[in-house]
Formats: C-alpha cells, sequence, structure tokens
C-alpha cells in the first residue's frame, strides 16, 4: 500500500519552474530517497508533500490526503526535518518538544520519551544554543516524531554534521523504518542514500531522471567491474561481462597471484553524473 | 480557531520574550523614561507652594494657624461662589475650606461645627492626599481631647469642556506620552518582531506544519502583544500614580490604544520578512505613530493639524488625556472611541487578507 503518491506535480515560482511533472510513489515503511544537486526540486517537493507550498498543477497524496484540499488533516500524519535546525533557540530542549505536544495535542509525557530516545535527557533543561549540530538534529528528529506520525520527511538530515553525528541519525532513521514509519529523505550524498535508501529518485532540474532500487541503478547504468590487487602490487580491472576477463581472473586466482579484489561498480553519484551530466555539488 | 494551539504559541512567546533582549528593551525602555522624566519633572507644575483658598467670614482661629504654616499659602475669597471658581475653573488652588461664621465660638461651645473642603481632583493624589492629612491635622490640634469639628469632603470636577483652557499639567502630558510610547514599542517594534523572528529563524515553517494554522498564529501573537502592553501600561499607571483620572475610560483607552498597534504590528510582521526589515521600518512607523502624541499641547498650523488628526493616535492621546484627568464620558470620547475602533477593525481586515493571500 503506498502512503505517497504523486502525479505530474509541478511548481513554479514567477515563471521559474522549481518542479516538473514528477510522479512517484512511496510503500508503507519504505525508506525513499529524494537525491539531487542543490536547486534540483528536493526541498520544494517536500514542502509540496508536506502542505507547506501549493502545487501550481498535478496532485499528490500523502496518508491518503489530498495535501492542497485536505491539508489541514494532513498534519496530524506527518512529521517535517527541515534543513534548517529551526529550533527556539533560548528555549531549552524539553520546552522545544513542549510546545510540539501541545500544537499537537498529545500527552506532554511524550516529551521524556522522546528525549529517551534520541538520547538528550541529560541535556533537556539546557538552552538549544548550547547544543551541538548533531544534538540539534536529534532533537529535531524528536521533535517531528512527538506525535507518532505515520510518514516522516527528512530534508538534508545529515547535512554539515560530523561522521558520528551522521552515524547517530541513520541508525535512528533505520529504527524508524523498522518500526513501520515510512521515511522520505532528501539528500546530496549519495552514500547516504546507498546505505539508508529501498529506492532511490534522480531529480534534476525539477524532474525525476532515474528511479529504482541503488542496486538496479547500478546494473543497468553501471559496469559489473572488479578490480584485482596483486602480489607485486599492481592492479587490474576486469569486466564480469566479459567471458574471456572471467577466466583470466579465475586463473590468476587458481596461481594465488591475487591478494584482495574489490567491487568496482559505479557508484550513485557516477551513474547521477552519467544520466544528468552534473555532478551533485553543482 | 483552536483555542489551545493560540495559547500554547502565546505562552512560548511571552515565556520566551523575556529572554530576548530587543523584546526586553522595547519593552522597559518607556517604563524607564517615563519613571526618569517623572523624577527630572516632578512638581514641575506646581513648583509653588501649593495654594489653599480660604472662605472664612467669622474670622477664625482655624485660618489663624492655616497662614501660619510654611507648605501652604493662603487665599482668603469673599464669598462661596469665588471659592468654588478658586477651586473648579483656575486649576491654580489644590483646595478650598469653607469655614462657618460661628465656627470658634461652637467649638467652645461644644456643638461640633461642620468645615467643608472642596479637592481640586486636577491636582496629583499625593497633594491631595497631604492637604487632607494637613487639614485634619489642624483642626485636631485646635481642641485635642474631642474631635472639635467635622470636615466635610469635597471633591471637586473640572467644569465639561475646559479640556484646552484646563491648566498644562507636565505630568500628565509626560503619562499620556510615554503611555502611547510604551503601546507603540509593543505593537509596532515588539509584535513584527515576534512574527518576523519566525521567519526569519525558519520555526515558522515548524508552527505551519503542526496544526497551527497562519490565523492561529498570528492571534496567538496578537495575545503575546495585548499581555505585553497590559503588563506595559499597567506598571506605568501603577509607578505614576500621581494622576487622578476614570478608571474604566482610562482601561478603555488602553486596550483600545494595545489593540490598534497589536493590529499595526501584525500588519508589519505580516509585510516584512526580515528582522533588518523591521529595525529599519519601525523607526520610521513609530515615529509617524507617535507624532500626535508629541504636538497635544501646542497650537500648531491649520495644515498640521489636519495632518495630525489624520493619524489614529491623536485620538488615543486625547482619550488618554481626557480619561486620566477625569474630564472624560462616553459621548465626550465617543469620536476619539469611534475613529481608533474603525481604525483597527480596518487595519485587522487587512492583516487577514494578507493572510489569506499569501496562503494561497
Amino acid at each position: 500500500m503506498n502512503t505517497i503518491e504523486t502525479n505530474s506535480l509541478n511548481r513554479s515560482f514567477n515563471g521559474r519552474e522549481a518542479v516538473r511533472g514528477i510522479s512517484f510513489a512511496v510503500a508503507e515503511g519504505e525508506i525513499f530517497g529524494l537525491l539531487g544537486p542543490n536547486g534540483a526540486g528536493k526541498t520544494t517537493t517536500i514542502r509540496m508533500l508536506t502542505g507547506q507550498l501549493r502545487p501550481t498543477s498535478g496532485e499528490a497524496c500523502v496518508a491518503g490526503y489530498d495535501v492542497v484540499r485536505q491539508r489541514q488533516a494532513l498534519k496530524s500524519q506527518i512529521g517535517v526535518v527541515f534543513e534548517y535546525q529551526n529550533l527556539y533557540e533560548r528555549m531549552t530542549g524539553r520546552d522545544n518538544l513542549l510546545l510540539a505536544a501541545r500544537l499537537f495535542g498529545c500527552d506532554t509525557r511524550r516529551v521524556a520519551e522522546m528525549l529517551e530516545k534520541v538520547g538528550l535527557q541529560e541535556r533537556a533543561g539546557e538552552p538549544i544554543r548550547s547544543y551541538s549540530n548533531g544534538m540539534k538534529q536529534r532533537l529535531l528528529i524528536a521533535r517531528a516524531l512527538i506525535h507518532d506520525p505515520r510518514i516522516l520527511f527528512l530534508d538534508e538530515p545529515t547535512k554539515g554534521l560530523d561522521p558520528a553525528a551522521s552515524r547517530q541519525i541513520r541508525s535512528l532513521v533505520k529504527d524508524l523504518a523498522g518500526r513501520g514509519v515510512t521515511v522520505l529523505l532528501t539528500t546530496h550524498y549519495m552514500e547516504e542514500a546507498d546505505q539508508l535508501c529501498q529506492r532511490v529518485a534522480f531529480l534534476c532540474d525539477g524532474r525525476i531522471v532515474a528511479l529504482d532500487t541503488s542496486q538496479n541503478l547500478k546494473v543497468a547504468h553501471g559496469q559489473r567491474l572488479v578490480r584485482a590487487v596483486f602480489r607485486d602490487g599492481g592492479e587490474r580491472t576486469v569486466r564480469l561481462d566479459d567471458p574471456a576477463d572471467g577466466r583470466q581472473l579465475g586463473e590468476w586466482a587458481a596461481q594465488g597471484e591475487i591478494v584482495t579484489l574489490h567491487s568496482a561498480e559505479a557508484t550513485l553519484e557516477e551513474i547521477f553524473i552519467q544520466l544528468t551530466g552534473k555532478g551533485l555539488a553543482e | 480557531m483552536n483555542g489551545r494551539i493560540i495559547l500554547a504559541i502565546a505562552q512560548k512567546d511571552i515565556r520566551d520574550g523575556i529572554k530576548n533582549r530587543y523584546l526586553l528593551v522595547g519593552l522597559i525602555l518607556p517604563v524607564g523614561m517615563s519613571l526618569l522624566f517623572r523624577v527630572l519633572f516632578s512638581g514641575a507644575s506646581d513648583v509653588a507652594t501649593p495654594t489653599l483658598a480660604v472662605y472664612d467670614p467669622g474670622g477664625s482661629r482655624l485660618t489663624a494657624q492655616l497662614q501660619a504654616l510654611p507648605q501652604i499659602n493662603l487665599l482668603k475669597v469673599d464669598s462661596l461662589t469665588q471659592l468654588e471658581t478658586q477651586v473648579r475653573n483656575a486649576g491654580m488652588s489644590v483646595g478650598g475650606i469653607a469655614i462657618p461664621p460661628s465656627f470658634d465660638q461652637d467649638i467652645a461651645s461644644g456643638t461640633q461645627p461642620e468645615i467643608t473642603v472642596y479637592l481640586n481632583m486636577q491636582k496629583n493624589a499625593t497633594q491631595l492626599a497631604a492637604l487632607r492629612q494637613l487639614i485634619s491635622d489642624q483642626v485636631w490640634a485646635l481642641n485635642p481631647a474631642a474631635e472639635p469639628a467635622r470636615i466635610h469632603w469635597s471633591d471637586v470636577a473640572p467644569s465639561q469642556g475646559s479640556s484646552a483652557s484646563a491648566a498644562f499639567r507636565v505630568e500628565l502630558y509626560l503619562l499620556v506620552l510615554f503611555l502611547v510610547m510604551s503601546l507603540t514599542m509593543t505593537g509596532a517594534f515588539v509584535v513584527p518582531l515576534l512574527l518576523v523572528e519566525e521567519k526569519d529563524k525558519h520555526t515558522m515553517e515548524f508552527l505551519l506544519v503542526s496544526p497551527a494554522t497562519p490565523a492561529e498564529v498570528v492571534t496567538g501573537k496578537a495575545i503575546t502583544g495585548l499581555v505585553y502592553s497590559a503588563i506595559g501600561a499597567g506598571t506605568m499607571l501603577v509607578l505614576n500614580n500621581g494622576w487622578t483620572g476614570n478608571w474604566p475610560m482610562t482601561f478603555l483607552a488602553v486596550l483600545l490604544g494595545a489593540l490598534f498597534m497589536v493590529a499595526v504590528g501584525l500588519l508589519m510582521g505580516s509585510v516584512f520578512q526580515t528582522m533588518m526589515q523591521v529595525n529599519t521600518w519601525s523607526s520610521i512607523i513609530m515615529l509617524i505613530i507617535l507624532a500626535p502624541t508629541w504636538f497635544t499641547v501646542f497650537q500648531l498650523p491649520p495644515i498640521l493639524n489636519t495632518i495630525v488628526r489624520l493619524i489614529p493616535t491623536y485620538y488615543m492621546a486625547d482619550l488618554l488625556n481626557l480619561s486620566l484627568s477625569n474630564m472624560v464620558t462616553l459621548s465626550a470620547g465617543a469620536t476619539d472611541i469611534g475613529v481608533l475602533l474603525a481604525s483597527l477593525i480596518l487595519i485587522f481586515g487587512l492583516v487577514i487578507w494578507i493572510l489569506r493571500r499569501q496562503e494561497t
């Protein structure tokens, strides 16, 4: 069953098309990634799906609600972690969550529960401005989950975080998906998408240029390559689709000449460049 | 409209505002300035020793005692009418005493005569309290063993329609000026900052993906503005308690003024997107809004007088002036109330229109 469905979704700003007729569906409990460089239309798509922005044309349904006509009803079904760390900096972590709990009308006991879940219970009484970026990001996730939403939107959840903090966030996201929460995330970190997402959509100039699992994209658009490292320090790249290369690889292995074998398949970033002619950092 | 959501937003803003130094300055500055100027100008309108008018056809001992006191000037008048006129119209004497002709004899015979003390309600409460104490002390001094005479206290309100000719009172002028300034700072500076800070820090996006609607967010901010206005104006009135006025009308004047200023603030907050815009424009807008208050006591050229009357704060200052000096009735303040009501309805309507436009 799909929890997110879009059909020819468009959004223009002063005549400039930011999102051009995108259509996709996300199944319940799936982690779905929207990948693309800055300005590709990822945030605009999230803003339309969360009811913050009206599409210029097209339709979208989230948790069974039309994002334009049933925007108010949709709000209790979704949690949003924004690209910006938009917390109330002068307030404490606890007070930020209490405000969210009051707005959503949920039991304020959820606050302590969520603080514990994201490991911030000991710093809950401190103002946000004393928090590190990683702590703020965890609190944003806690705030988005305070009302137990069915769908979580994460806009660039690990942007600007150090590797340790990024790992914590990814672990939280995986844990959520394991409990049946549908996650739609945007990122321009391809490795992150590769690790987290069951399916990804490449977004470029407002259009979806590819949509599939990472594995299928790699198979469809990359080459099946293996890099062999030899005892003498030399390296050779072997194409698995070439029968002669395959036989040669077998011989080297039998003679004990190979020290290590490495997968040399294309990365998602290489596939993106191949499909769009643009890099993700552009 | 959901009351729970509106209260959650207002509660958050009221608590958070105390930690925001910009907002604190906006709230404290007018109160602090009013106190400072009150200290600097205390008694400026009553620099001379207060005058007490006396009608004493019998030439009593009480008059002689009062004449000997250094803290008061005695002005002898020839009739009750003169006495009342002195207290009511000239606005000069702090009060007046009417002493019966047989006052001394009555006291001697123990028949407890009655004197009437007229209190000029245009004078400040501290002066009036001091006068009451002084007269009571002097009457008791005539015979400390038993109450020698009864004192009938009579409050004298100024003549209706005499606002133009009423004596200029520095403390009232300053109180009205700083009250309007306090309401303006809260409305035209603090309220737009509350809204624009949410946009600037992107917390507005969080509010709008929560069940809060734009109308509920704006209402929450309006309530915050009204609470801050009430705290500011209330503090100022309590700390500058040297006034005698019409409490219900003062409350109405402050309420209408606060609502008008909050509406102006919401309009600014709906239009402006950055803190920089608020900081730049609010100073200019506040100057325009406050201008009529400065000129309430000056005779302006006709063209300037007309321009000043186009700004609703003129009517707010006038209503505050009338109510604080106890010269207001509902009919006398009807124009001020009408203009303020119409202005705030117009501006609130504009805010709602802008919000609906932004939503689509």
